[in-house]
């Protein structure tokens, strides 16, 4: 039997729960939502706590009267003192008397409150938070009181809910733009990467990265970590850079991830993850790969069968104190696709993970040789409807054959010179050339282009490019060029460089222009030099 | 094949043997140079530096040998080079006559031997 009082004070609450809730802001829409029930209520206080990602903790977020308690950043467990509770019983508690009863939150006391009432709030049978009021005099809260705190908590809960999700939804998508990296331009190599966040827009901890090494090879890795939200996140961002810094500092695969093991340790107890980190070298295909506990990389041939790489059995990232993992060598022939991918790819709700692995594989046998055309052909093969409950990440690589000529720019930068002599060094051993060939004219090219790049542009940005082409009878001529104000080389070790290309070449011959200057070298191939 | 390039002094009495890996070209250039210039002694003889785990070394790379060269010599101290035979890296230093300020040799051995002889 409800009083008309507390039909009137439960229109009023209404009214400001469905006009405001629809539009504010969320911390503006949790302050209205409190104003109104410390006025509905006539109480003294009033506080929303919001349960962070682990589950396990209490935040308050907004609070009238206790303020405090969100400048301090108080942090609750759940199931201790009195809103913890709450939140563990998932029930109202209410207490007459707080001098006597077990409070974990010393603000409450010091702000001198003698009653609380708090309840939950409920989203789909789950606890998000708790919504408190107290009273600075004693006062027994009755069960109208009870059940107005209720729907006023049943209904900002929805609307907090759906502000959350939106804001997670605008974190997820700022995510995957901003963690999500740019894929480097390495010649002759062709990448795409995918990620998809998991469904209802919680964050994951999903991720995958490429990136040029300073000895022109290109690094590549993907990685899991385990949890949800924004926590898992930012464990993940922590961790793609840990992983990134390791590898520029030339550490081989099996020791960037015991690293990054460590790493994660040191992060957060506790907290695991799986990845696979590999080296691919364009030149001559050569693959170095190590992984912990991650799916296998799938390989697949130009116009052969898919494989999974079968690595031995390895623990994840942050299991185990002092980690080992081993590395393996793999030979790659031109063309070959490499295909590393997250759990959330293949794993679909009750069916066995044999299933989403035989639909990768079916879908990188039949699918197209154009990686971004295969990158959407996988997502709509085995995500049909986005991803599940975990988010999805893939990366996809193939070295490209190289064909009868190369062009090709490089910034003209020094990092840029290990990438062009990998590239030369390939396209050489394809045209037929010795070793002896390939050593001799990747050092003479390399030694063009660094006189292109420390003289021709200054201090300003420019370009270098490379060409390279066999004419008849074996003799091959690459052309290095920059579009520069040419300079003659100055110093010993450029005079040296001049040397090392007369001497290492049949010919060398310098054009100057008005655009810029051309180094031309050529060498007949193929001969063991007697 | 990557295994990490770090260069390594071991010391021999009074003779360092700085041994090389990988590639010794524009990129590493500027770290290699404070190592191979911060591995003498006073009290050394003279320094080798073994090239035979070497896969590569442009001019710049050979513009250190020979500012170590001057710097030895300045000093009145020996220097002596180990050199796979017949690859890249012999058939640069060939070119650019690294003979004319250091000892070439074949084996650690060889080379200490030759800093060491009165």
């Amino acid at each position: 039997m409800k009083s008309r009082i507390a039909a009137d004070r439960l229109r009023d609450l209404e009214s400001i729960t469905d006009a405001a809730l629809a539009y504010l802001p969320l911390e503006d829409l949790l302050e209205e939502l409190l104003d109104r029930v410390v006025g509905i209520l006539a109480v003294d206080t009033s506080a929303i706590l919001l349960l962070e990602d682990d589950d396990a903790t209490l935040i308050p977020r907004a609070a009238k009267g206790l303020e405090e308690e969100v400048v301090r950043g108080v942090r609750i467990p759940i199931g201790r003192g009195f809103a913890g509770r709450v939140a563990a019983t998932r029930k109202p508690v209410r207490i007459l008397d707080v001098a006597e009863a077990d409070i974990y939150n010393p603000i409450l006391r010091e702000k001198g409150l003698q009653s609380l009432l708090g309840v939950p709030l409920v989203v789909q049978g789950a606890v998000v938070g708790v919504l408190h009021v107290g009273t600075l005099t004693r006062r027994a809260f009755d069960d109208d009181d009870e059940e107005l705190l209720q729907r006023a908590a049943d209904r900002a809960a929805l609307a907090i809910f759906s502000r959350l999700s939106e804001r997670e939804r605008g974190l997820a998508d700022a995510l995957q733009r901003s963690l999500m990296p740019r894929l480097p331009h390495l010649p002759a190599l062709s990448l795409a990467g995918r990620y998809l966040p998991a469904a209802a827009a919680r964050l994951g901890g999903g991720w995958y990265d490429a990136f040029a090494l300073p000895d022109g090879r290109l690094g590549m890795a993907i990685g899991d970590v385990v949890g949800r939200g924004f926590h898992a996140a930012a464990i993940m961002g922590q961790l793609r850079s840990g992983l990134r810094a390791y590898a520029l500092d030339g550490m081989p695969p099996h020791q960037v991830l015991e690293r990054l093991s460590r790493l994660l340790r040191q992060l957060e107890p506790g907290r695991t993850a799986t990845s696979v980190y590999l080296v691919l070298d364009p030149h001559g295909g050569a693959l170095t790969v190590a992984s912990a506990g991650h799916p296998p990389p799938l390989i697949h041939p130009a116009g052969g069968e898919p494989y999974f790489l079968e690595l031995p059995g390895s623990v994840p990232l942050g299991a185990a104190r002092h980690a080992r993992y081993e590395q393996h060598d793999v030979e790659l022939d031109p063309g070959t696709a490499l295909v590393l991918y997250t759990d959330g790819l293949v794993e679909r709700p009750e069916e066995p993970l044999e299933d989403g692995l035989d639909r990768l594989v079916k879908t990188v046998r039949d699918g197209e040789e154009d990686l971004e055309h295969l990158g959407d052909a996988l997502v709509d093969a085995l995500l049909p409807g986005g991803a599940g409950n975990d988010d999805a990440a893939l990366l996809l690589a193939r070295a490209l054959p190289l064909g009868e000529e190369i062009v090709a720019e490089f910034p003209a930068e020094i990092e840029s010179i290990p990438v062009m002599r990998r590239l030369l060094g390939r396209w050489l051993d394809e045209a037929g050339a010795t070793r002896r060939d390939v050593d001799d004219l990747t050092l003479a090219s390399a030694e063009a282009a660094a006189n292109s790049i420390e003289h021709a542009y200054g201090l300003a940005p420019g370009v270098v490019e490379l060409r390279a082409s066999a004419e008849g009878g074996g003799r091959v001529t690459v052309a290095i060029r920059d579009f520069g104000n040419w300079r003659p080389p100055r110093g010993t070790h450029r005079g040296r460089g001049l040397m090392l290309m007369e001497g290492l070449t049949d010919a060398v011959e310098v054009v100057h222009s008005d655009t810029g200057t051309t180094v031309e070298l050529s060498r007949r191939i193929g001969a063991e030099a007697a | 094949m990557i295994e990490s390039p770090e260069p390594r002094v071991d010391y021999h009495d009074s003779v360092g043997v700085v041994t090389l890996r990988g590639e010794v070209d524009i990129v590493q250039a500027g770290e290699l140079r404070d190592m191979l210039l911060g591995a003498v002694r006073n009290e050394d003889l003279g320094l080798v530096v073994d090239l035979t785990g070497a896969s590569y070394i442009d001019s710049v790379g050979v513009s250190v040998l020979f500012e170590l060269a001057e710097k030895l010599a300045e000093r009145q101290l020996r220097f002596a080079l180990v050199l796979p035979e017949g690859g890249l890296i012999e058939r640069v230093l060939t070119i650019v006559n690294v003979g004319a300020v250091a000892g070439v040799h074949r084996s650690v051995d060889d080379a200490l031997a030759s800093v060491n002889a009165t």
